[in-house]
């Protein structure tokens, strides 16, 4: 039986945040499942083939977080260290047959049919943002373009008031980029249990008049024989809102920076071709990995691949440092927008496959894409780009302030833009009632 | 030439239709791959192998 490798690792470091795919290599050439005493002790997985491996175990590597029941659980869900924010588990923290239950009250929102319907809206309210700042020449890429476009789109798909967008907005982010550890997570703490309450409010009123849209669906749900409490109910928007604000932000931003920084890379694709798109939007996400990896807990002593684990172990099989394993990935850490083939882990792998990857796609092209239109000339003041403190959860930027020639105004705004298509899904639920 | 994406390993990554959209369609509920070809030329065993190649959980099985 193979020796426990242990190394140093910390994804909420400093120099992880520096130099975590360099640190990830060097793991990986020492051992591809290895283990760090931080945070009581987990493996880290740092080998595409090794991560697979266990990502298509849910029989033996459990998602579940029982922790908001039950401080001591062994079942502490998918983060390290554990984070119970969401409250009642999402089914992102549950296993098969339930998880896939929840699954199936969703997918129809999610499929590639259904969010092709949603791109006129994206790409309409990414010009709308961009025209709250084109007069100005700057702005901020983060703040004013691509935290917004998500959010509003996903309040119009879970059937919330889209204007709601500001109070769900800043929790969401904070709680995936603050440490457990910080001054700031009081804070955070505080403003998530505000968001929570008007998360309660609004499922309150959905139920006495119901619009369609992703809460009408896990109000009308049946799970296990039985329709979802409200508190069940928030703990998966909770997860539908991280998914869907957080991680398309974080991809969107990090490419806004590399095309600045890689200017033959965004001439390529200034000239909008869809394949190059295509093969380019798949690269970003192997390469970014805005979602760094969900950890696991080993439900009885098992061995998998030669590697023993016991029950009650923690186990985190890194999405991003996978994504640049020389065994699935010539020049890993090159960045090449026809890269082909590109089986990537960015969404996951096995029965937790990202529900929102095909939104997700949609939804960073249309935005890059309208950006690049209208502002294809663009300087970032690189010193004020302020990444994540902690990217070991989330890869992204809180602000990413950026210069641009000044143009003209194409439509009313944000606010015209929300009334307006607020206005046309009220008339839609409406006649459909 | 037999080409068939194993159900219960696909989960709908959808890159084998990004990649060979004239031989795997995506399924209307949750966006899982499905072949749709069942004469082979050699460009469409081609196409297969190309998508096989490129899906992360290696769901295409392709057998003489």
């Amino acid at each position: 039986m193979a020796e426990k490798v242990v190394v140093e690792f910390d994804q909420h470091s400093k120099e992880y945040q520096a130099r975590g795919m360099e640190i990830g290599a060097e793991i990986r050439s020492k051992c591809p499942v290895a283990w760090s005493e931080n945070y009581g002790g987990y493996w880290i997985i740092t080998g595409l083939e090794e991560a697979s491996a266990i990502y298509k175990r849910p029989e033996l590597f459990s998602a579940l977080n029982l922790t908001w029941q039950d401080p001591d659980s062994m079942y502490k869900g998918i983060q390290i260290p554990n984070n119970a924010a969401y409250g009642e588990n999402s089914f992102l923290e549950m296993d098969p047959p339930e998880q896939l239950q929840y699954r199936r009250a969703l997918n129809s929102h999610l499929s590639p049919a259904s969010v092709v319907r949603w791109e006129p809206f994206a790409r309409e309210f990414t010009n709308a943002c961009i025209d709250e700042i084109i007069e100005n020449g700057e702005g901020d890429f983060v703040e004013d373009v691509v935290n917004i476009v998500p959010a509003v789109l996903t309040m119009a798909m879970i059937g919330f008031p889209m204007a709601d967008w500001v109070i769900f907005c800043e929790p969401t982010h904070a709680n995936v980029y603050t440490p457990a550890n910080s001054p700031d997570r009081e804070r955070v703490n505080q403003i998530s249990m505000e968001m929570g309450m008007r998360t309660m409010t609004l499922i309150a009123e959905a139920r006495a008049t119901p619009r369609p849209g992703m809460l009408k669906d896990l109000i009308d749900a049946e799970i296990a024989g039985a329709p979802l409490s409200d508190a069940r109910i928030a703990g998966q928007l909770g997860l539908v809102m991280g998914g869907g604000f957080d991680t398309t932000t974080a991809l969107t931003s990090n490419v806004f920076r590399y095309l600045f920084e890689n200017p033959s890379d965004k001439k390529r694709l200034l000239a909008m071709d869809e394949a190059l798109w295509a093969t380019a939007t798949e690269e970003f996400l192997r390469f970014f990995s805005p979602s760094q990896g969900d950890a696991r807990t080993a439900i009885e002593d098992c061995e998998v691949l030669g590697y023993q684990f016991k029950k009650g172990e923690r186990v985190l099989p890194s999405f991003s440092i996978s994504n640049r394993d020389p065994k699935f990935f010539e020049n890993p850490d090159d960045l090449d927008i026809e890269r082909f083939p590109n089986r990537h882990a960015a969404f996951g792998l096995g029965n937790h496959r990202c529900i929102g990857s095909n939104l997700a796609r949609m939804n960073f092209r249309t935005m890059l894409q309208e950006t690049l239109k209208r502002i294809p000339e663009y300087e970032i003041d690189l010193a004020g780009v302020e990444r994540y403190e902690t990217i070991g959860i989330i890869n992204g930027n809180k602000t990413m302030p950026f210069t641009f020639p000044k143009g003209p105004k194409t439509g009313p705004g944000l606010q015209a833009t929300i009334e307006k298509w607020q206005k046309i899904l009220d008339d839609e639920a409406a006649s459909a009632s | 030439m037999r080409v068939h994406v194993q159900e219960d390993v696909c989960q709908g990554h959808t890159l084998c239709h990004m990649a060979a959209p004239e031989v795997f369609a995506l399924r209307e509920e949750d966006g899982h791959a499905y072949v749709t070809v069942t004469e082979f030329t050699p460009e469409l065993i081609e196409a297969a192998k190309r998508a096989a190649a490129t899906c992360p959980e290696q769901a295409i099985v392709i057998e003489d």
